[in-house]
């Protein structure tokens, strides 16, 4: 099985070859022999890549050590869940899970749009078949996982035990789901470029397929803050890093992308604009995969890099290339035909919304090329660290914040006063009393304050929302309550999923802004003395050390120290924290020594106990971090997820319906004077 | 076909080495020399590719009559702006609080707690870092000279695109709709009450 599954992987490098060729010449020369044996061929490639992977799957799970790769990614006495996830947790691995994915993708997205999308579809194949070809060789020619040793090893090198945990071990595939889907839609963007068309048929392929690639982004990048802050005890999820931004950066271009396409669906505007997101989200996806893998900027994630990173820069570049090639050229021939009307109209707020978002992607992608550019420039290398990014992001989300309550409200094309104060009245007042309330309270940072005043105003607008549906279906239907809610968001899935993952949104900035009033405390303990200290919310603490203790387990040794918990005299229990050397059979040490942090979690805050180290028998020298409100950003992460399969859950065959309607409907008086969001 | 020699050599290079009796230090510094080995790939192994020897003194003498100027929490504060080198990405405090096996953070570390006793205040100290170290020992650039690009290109790019956007709405407000888009509508025949209904039929939006 194996050597089928090598073998299938040139096979399936021919096969992608093959299928971009005849796709390409096929649309060339309108030859449709030429673009059915394209898509037999791309399927074909998925098959080959299939086999492929289940041969590297069998290689691990029958732990084959004679191929380098599982050789250097397991050990005999892993869990075989980790065996099983080692598959993607390589170099050489992830880049076939790449390939696996990418080709599923392409093969349903060509099948189940190949009759609606006849223009598109030989465009779409090659690019993708193109796409695959490069990923496929890749792994071919510079990271081949079925590459075998000269000789049997008793036993693998094992994962790293960071590595060796749930959230890590659906962390990376979900973001390559998220990563990889947007090559779907790059792969229309382009082939409407070269055909010339942009249909409502095109925006309904683009559409579901960004929306899927947001979907898991949000998943992987909300796992891997949680994989951050659990495993690697620094205290914090989210550290600026130049992996950690490349995975952001198409997260925020598809969900800027996601609203200006609605304008689109409804107005027929910014079809240009909406091409040149879509293209941008997968170049930046491939220019996230460069910066892992070429190391050209440090990163903690730099574990990763590898000389495919060149690789990944000529087809960075070429794929820049020629994509800005087609827009330059073909761009102007998907003009738009109506334009906006009123400053204060519900465009011109997703107008903005892009505007920031945007904004955001490019103030965290320079933060992140800076100091290239800076030591190109000057010779001067710098670091652009958390404080760059969180002064310039911090205003920029809180306008983005604003706008995510204002943009739904607001009505289409022109807004009336009338309009404006139905709408806003009630949000905008809970929004004062939020922000008097904390002040009141005593919270006087400005920030601080002004982004739970937003939260307070777009948390209004939602509930506001929820409110006049339910009770507008209480009204016509005679339904109650729960029915009218759940008939309510059914029947309007994109829009009430939609304001589900806005009120995730809301979670995850209140808890962002609940880091402004972090504490750390430096603590060193001797066994039985105590620590006092306050909490952010005034809550007097205590933690009396129970001493040091050292462990050995047969595949780690352990030094632990147990605190116990006081809050305002009161009992909370015992917190640990651990130091762990992992060891190998013959009890030597493998990788370097882990923290286990200890963690209890609130809704209102967590704390968070690092052992950082131990003197003599008994002294531990500890960090105690106050962290409010953190367990907001992974309810508010579950709720995003939510509102986001709501919105992505097929609504039968009423899309096209509504597509064709706002395509050839539009009138400037009647959606004026509807209600919102019509 | 890797070799057995090529593959252990690998591993040596790994974190792995300390299992092969490598001292933490060495083996540490080998990985980290490994780092830039472009025929190497490096995977899982290494986490945190550290350089223990990164550390450099940062000594001055202490002042005549020197009392500390920074108390505790402006110290952490102030090693919160400072970058420790060993590779893990980390500022100083958060570091040396986190990682045991560092030596570099601690290091540094010591150094800010020398120069505080010594009557230093955070600029000076701040200043005698970047001196050693050079400007990346700073969390995040000066704002000065070409580094003024880095801090205010985004808001510029930001209020320049976002006033263009303004001009843009102001200017289709002002001017007459395009012939196009009115002959669009024209050829709606139907009073907006009707095709509001229409609109809520068509979307199965009948709540409003």
């Amino acid at each position: 099985m194996i050597l089928i599954g090598e073998l299938s992987l040139w096979v399936a490098l021919l096969m992608a070859a093959w299928s971009a060729t005849v796709s390409y010449a096929g649309g060339a020369l309108r030859r449709n022999d030429l673009v059915s044996s394209g898509v037999r061929g791309l399927y074909a490639t998925f098959a080959m890549i299939s086999l492929a992977s289940v041969g590297l799957w069998t290689a691990l799970l029958t732990k084959d050590f004679s191929l380098e790769y599982v050789a250097s990614h397991i050990s005999a006495n892993m869990p075989a869940v980790y065996i099983f996830t080692a598959f993607w947790s390589g170099q050489a691995g992830s880049m076939l899970f790449w390939a696996l994915i990418l080709s599923m993708y392409g093969t349903i997205a060509i099948a189940t749009s190949r009759s609606r999308n006849r223009e598109l579809v030989p465009w779409a194949t090659g690019t993708i078949s193109a796409i695959l070809l490069f990923f496929i060789a890749t792994t071919c020619f510079k990271a081949n996982p079925f590459g075998r040793l000269d000789f049997l090893p008793v036993d693998g090198r094992g994962m790293n035990p960071q590595l060796q945990n749930p959230g890590m071990a659906i962390h990376p595939p979900n973001l390559y789901l998220g990563y990889v889907a947007t090559a779907i839609p790059f792969a229309f963007a382009i082939a409407a470029l070269f055909s010339r068309r942009l249909d409502a048929e095109w925006l309904g392929v683009v559409r579901r397929w960004t929306l899927l690639s947001w979907f898991f982004l949000t998943i992987g990048i909300i796992l891997g803050m949680w994989w951050a802050y659990v495993e690697l005890g620094w205290g914090g999820y989210w550290a600026w890093d130049p992996v950690e931004n490349s995975s952001f950066l198409p997260w925020l271009t598809n969900t800027a992308f996601l609203h200006s396409i609605m304008i689109q669906e409804k107005r027929g505007m910014l079809r240009k604009w909406n091409v040149v997101l879509v293209v941008v989200s997968f170049l930046l996806a491939i220019f996230g995969t460069f910066i892992t893998r070429s190391g050209v900027i440090e990163s903690v994630h730099s574990f990763a890099q590898s000389p495919v990173g060149t690789w990944f820069a000529t087809f960075f570049f070429l794929a820049t290339g020629i994509t800005i090639y087609l827009v330059g050229t073909r761009l102007q021939d998907l003009e738009a035909k109506v334009e906006l009307e009123s400053m204060v109209s519900r465009e011109a707020a997703f107008l903005y919304n892009n505007l920031v978002l945007v904004g955001i992607a490019f103030a965290v992608l320079w933060g992140t090329v800076f100091p290239i550019l800076s030591e190109w420039a000057t010779g001067n290398k710098i670091t652009v660290g958390p404080p760059f990014f969180n002064t310039v992001n911090v205003p920029l989300g809180l306008l983005l914040l604003a706008l995510t309550g204002i943009g739904p409200l607001i009505a289409w094309r022109r807004a009336s006063v009338s309009n404006l104060k139905r709408q806003f009245a009630a949000p905008a007042a809970f929004s004062v009393v939020v922000a008097a309330v904390l002040f009141a309270l005593g919270m006087h940072a400005v920030y601080a304050l002004v982004a739970y005043a937003l939260c307070g105003f777009v948390t209004g607008t939602i509930v506001q929302e929820f409110y006049k549906g339910v009770r507008a279906r209480q009204t016509i239907h005679e339904e109650s309550l729960i029915p009218a809610f759940v008939h309510l968001v059914g029947r309007n899935r994109r829009r009430y999923g939609g304001y589900i993952v806005h009120a995730g949104i809301v979670m995850l900035f209140a808890a962002f802004a609940g880091l402004a009033f972090k504490t750390e405390n430096d603590v060193t303990l001797k066994t039985g003395e105590t620590f006092d200290v306050r909490d952010p919310y005034g809550h007097q603490w205590r933690f009396i050390s129970q001493g040091v203790s050292t462990s050995n387990r047969p595949d780690r040794d352990v030094i632990a120290v147990g605190l116990e918990m006081f809050r305002d005299g009161k009992r909370l229990g015992i917190i640990t924290s651990e130091k762990r050397q992992y060891l190998d059979s013959q009890h030597q040490t493998l990788f370097q020594p882990i923290t286990q942090v200890g963690i209890r979690s609130t809704a209102q805050l967590d704390t968070y106990v690092v052992l950082a180290g131990v003197r003599g028998n008994d002294v531990a020298e500890l960090r105690v971090t106050f962290n409010p409100l953190v367990v907001w950003v992974w309810i508010g992460g579950f709720v995003m997820m939510i509102g986001g399969l709501i919105v992505m859950w097929p609504q039968a065959e009423r899309r096209p319906a509504q597509a064709g309607y706002a395509a050839t409907i539009r009138t400037p008086r009647a959606e004026a004077e509807l209600p919102v969001g019509v | 076909m890797t070799s057995r020699r090529e593959f252990l050599t690998r591993v040596a290079t790994g974190s792995a080495a300390l299992a092969l009796g490598g001292g933490a230090t060495s083996a540490a510094a080998q990985q980290r020399g490994a780092m830039h080995d472009s025929s190497i790939v490096r995977d899982t192994t290494n986490l945190f590719a550290m350089d223990q020897s990164a550390a450099k003194a940062v000594r001055f003498p202490p002042k005549p009559n020197a009392k500390p100027l920074l108390t505790n929490a402006e110290r952490d504060e102030l090693e919160h702006k400072i970058r420790c080198q060993c590779g893990c990405t980390l500022d100083v405090f958060t570091c040396r609080t986190t990682d045991f096996s560092c030596q570099v953070s601690p290091a540094m570390h010591a150094d800010v707690l020398a120069l505080v006793q010594g009557g230093y205040s955070a600029q000076e100290i701040i200043d005698g870092f970047v001196s050693t170290y050079g400007e990346r020992v700073l969390m995040a650039p000066k704002k000065s000279g070409f580094n003024l690009l880095a801090w205010f290109t985004p808001g510029v790019a930001v209020i320049v695109a976002g006033t263009l956007i303004a001009v843009w709405l102001r200017r289709w407000k002002n001017e007459p709709a395009p012939v196009a888009a009115a002959n669009m509508f024209s050829t709606v025949d139907a009073t907006p009450d009707e095709l509001a209904r229409l609109d809520a039929a068509v979307r199965g939006d009948d709540r409003e």
